[in-house]
């Protein structure tokens, strides 16, 4: 019992800092996923797609992460907890999903196809498929789970589709090239592309309420995990704006270079946003606004962060670079908090596209194979 | 290619055209209310810049080789020059955004008729599992399938009189350089484009992620244009094209239906179907005899004036 104290501290100190978390970073135009370790912000392994990947969800049971290859007409299935493909399956081109509220609907839209296809969510078969207006690319839903709003953005349009009826119920004019959409208590906030700000919009018959200015290329926008506070990307002046979710006050202006897209949060609080023009991510403090880019692969689009209590471990048999004569299995510098010099830099630096810390993403692996000769698996299909 | 350089390279591109886009691509795009365009103007951007950076290369490479050991002399710098034009034109110009817009809108509509239909389309990595695996190796499966599509595209420009009215334009250049690679007639260009378009969507093609064999393989098509006296040796000429091979191609009585040494880049096809000449002494006059004088000498626009008359002539069967 006399090194009960000790081990405590050992063991609170390896439990605090020490969050491995697992992010998940679609690389659009590099048929890849990255997967960085949020202590080392090293990228740890890729895992490569037919074509071209941009959104990602967990299915509603929480236990897979479904990642949309709209090039390759795939889904493919993370657990994302190991980061193994599971499987795969064959899928009309999926470029923005979401499943409903109510786990009943998956409803994905098809930009380059002008449609929107409603599935259901279990089966994931296809119930409608909707001829829409031109390039329809983000989607909400209404949280009783009895609409889903699309925005058209080469039509100006938001279009309300009534998803027991699965007809449209209404489209109405927002604004220049509406991109992302979402519900916010009790009205839709779309983020208006091909101007400057977000459109407020009643979701009852389309009326646009009012307009708030955020930045040139507004596109998308992200509630905080507490819902207190919304985010949103704007890609020309490439800035983050925050907002207040109740009032829709700005409250800061976080200008950070790069082309900020999508945005996900650790458990933490901080952001973590795919910074689509220089192939980087950046992790963003929401006290300061202060960001640290990583480098990762081209185009990044979606991302997604895994809460882990421990860095993931090496594949088995992959190729990973053979460890150092003498240094133990669980190596010590993954547990230790990142060194002050990894901290982040100021956002906003004269030199937008230089890290603050260049931290080289690891050699390439290949997914796990899965079990089974390829012709059997094959065969099988 | 180890894996520092690779990722260097990587990430100094990003870099690059992360600026550009930033600074001067995108503000522009917003300012016309192209937003929605983004995106595609992130990849061409890609393209353009890539295309430059290629001609670099090449030029950087074949250029002191043609210093060294030229096969002739340079007597026509002028029809040179419009070589340089061709290639400019092709490979940062308005002609690949063409064929990229009109392509990529007809690639989704392809794939938009075929999910209709209850089909979605396959793509080799799907029939043959392992390349999954392997993105080098699937990147060479489609690289061999591609070059075998061109070998065939190439016989047929060789076999149809009113293809061959279009195609003696590349074959008309009696001053034969690494810059000649790209003179082709515009509707030559266009078809050609459909071709690889078409195979490509048979097969999808996977997106541009190898950009240093890219970078490789262009040099290789330009090198066996180039005035070098160089071949690759016994074994290497049958392996990879090279200056002596594609030469011979190009050889006053190798013109029309009559040629040798089709091959793009891999000379195994001319082996499998009889058309190879693996002579490693001849160094042939190159040019197309009997054809327009305007397709030697002219400039670009009389050049491609001259392609569609003699195409218009050969389809009226004179």
């Amino acid at each position: 019992m006399r090194h009960l104290p000790a081990a405590l501290s050992l063991a609170l100190l390896l439990a605090g800092p020490a969050r491995a978390n697992l992010i998940y970073v679609l690389n659009s135009a590099d048929a890849s996923i990255s997967l960085i370790d949020s202590t080392t912000r090293e990228e740890v392994r890729r895992i490569p797609v037919l074509r071209e990947v941009h959104h990602l969800l967990l299915t509603p049971d929480r236990s897979e992460l479904m990642v949309g290859d709209s090039g390759g007409n795939e889904l493919i299935f993370i657990d994302p907890a190991t980061a193994e493909v599971k499987r795969r399956e064959r899928f009309s081109n999926p470029y923005h999903m979401e499943y409903s509220p109510d786990g009943r609907y998956l409803v994905v839209t098809s930009l380059r196809r002008d449609q929107v296809d409603i599935y259901d969510a279990p089966t994931r078969t296809l119930l409608t498929r909707l001829r829409v207006g031109d390039k329809p690319s983000h989607l909400a839903y209404s949280p009783d789970s009895r609409m889903v709003y699309v925005t058209l953005q080469g039509a100006r349009k938001l279009l309300a589709i009534d998803l027991a009826e699965r007809k449209p119920v209404w489209s109405a004019e927002v604004g220049s090239q509406p991109a992302g959409v979402i519900w916010n208590r009790g009205r839709l906030i779309v983020g208006i592309m091909g101007s400057d700000h977000i459109s407020v919009v009643n979701p009852a018959d389309g009326k646009l309420e009012r307009t708030i200015y955020l930045g040139r290329g507004t596109h998308t926008i992200f509630p905080s995990p507490d819902g207190q506070t919304l985010y949103a990307t704007s890609r020309v002046d490439s800035r983050i704006s925050v907002l207040d979710a109740a009032t829709l006050e700005v409250k800061a202006r976080w200008d950070i270079p790069g082309g900020p897209d999508c945005i996900a949060f650790d458990p933490d609080g901080k952001l973590w946003v795919t910074l689509r023009w220089v192939a980087r991510i950046a992790v963003v403090d929401p006290a300061t606004g202060v960001a640290e880019t990583i480098p990762v692969g081209r185009s990044p689009h979606g991302i997604f962060v895994q809460p882990r209590r421990e860095p993931l471990p090496p594949l088995p048999n992959a190729a990973l670079p053979p460890r150092p004569a003498g240094q133990p299995a669980v190596e010590p510098e993954d547990l230790a908090p990142v060194p002050a010099a990894a901290q982040a830099a100021p956002a906003g630096a004269p030199t937008p596209v230089q890290p603050a810390v260049v931290v080289r993403p690891a050699e390439p692996v290949p997914a796990p194979a899965e079990p089974g000769r390829w012709w059997q698996r094959w065969m099988a299909r | 290619m180890d894996a520092f350089s690779t990722e260097s390279f990587t990430t100094a591109w990003a870099a690059v055209t992360g600026w550009l886009f930033e600074t001067l691509v995108q503000p522009a795009f917003y300012a016309l209310g192209l937003m929605d365009w983004a995106e595609d103007a992130y990849d061409w951007l890609d393209f353009g810049l890539f295309g430059l950076l290629g001609i670099a290369v090449v030029y950087l490479v074949c250029r002191p080789l043609e210093a060294w050991r030229p096969v002739e002399p340079v007597a026509d710098r002028r029809a040179i020059r419009t070589d340089m034009v061709y290639t400019f034109l092709a490979r940062l110009g308005l002609l690949p955004l063409i064929a990229f817009v009109l392509l990529a809108s007809l690639q989704s509509r392809w794939e938009g008729w075929l999910t209709e239909t209850g089909l979605l389309p396959p793509t080799l990595e799907e029939i043959f599992p392992p390349l999954r695996h392997s993105a080098l190796l699937a990147f060479a499966v489609y690289v061999v399938v591609l070059d075998f599509g061109e070998y065939w595209r190439h016989r047929a420009q060789h076999g149809f009189r009113w293809w061959w009215a279009l195609h003696a334009i590349h074959h008309a250049q009696r001053q034969m350089t690494f810059w000649t690679d790209d003179r082709n007639h515009i509707l030559d260009d266009v078809l050609a484009a459909l071709w690889f378009g078409g195979i490509a969507l048979l097969i999808g093609v996977p997106p541009g992620q190898f950009p240093l064999i890219l970078l490789l393989l262009r040099l290789a098509e330009s090198l066996s244009h180039a005035n070098v006296r160089l071949d690759y040796g016994r074994i290497g000429e049958r392996l990879v094209v090279s200056p002596r091979f594609h030469r011979l191609h190009h050889g006053v009585l190798s013109a029309g239906a009559m040629g040798k040494n089709y091959a793009v880049l891999l000379p195994v096809w001319d082996w499998i179907f009889g058309t190879a000449d693996w002579n490693r002494a001849a160094y042939p006059r190159t040019g197309a005899p009997g054809t327009d004088e305007a397709m030697a000498t002219g400039g670009w626009l009389r050049q491609q004036w001259a392609g569609f008359r003699r195409m218009a002539l050969a389809l009226a069967g004179r």
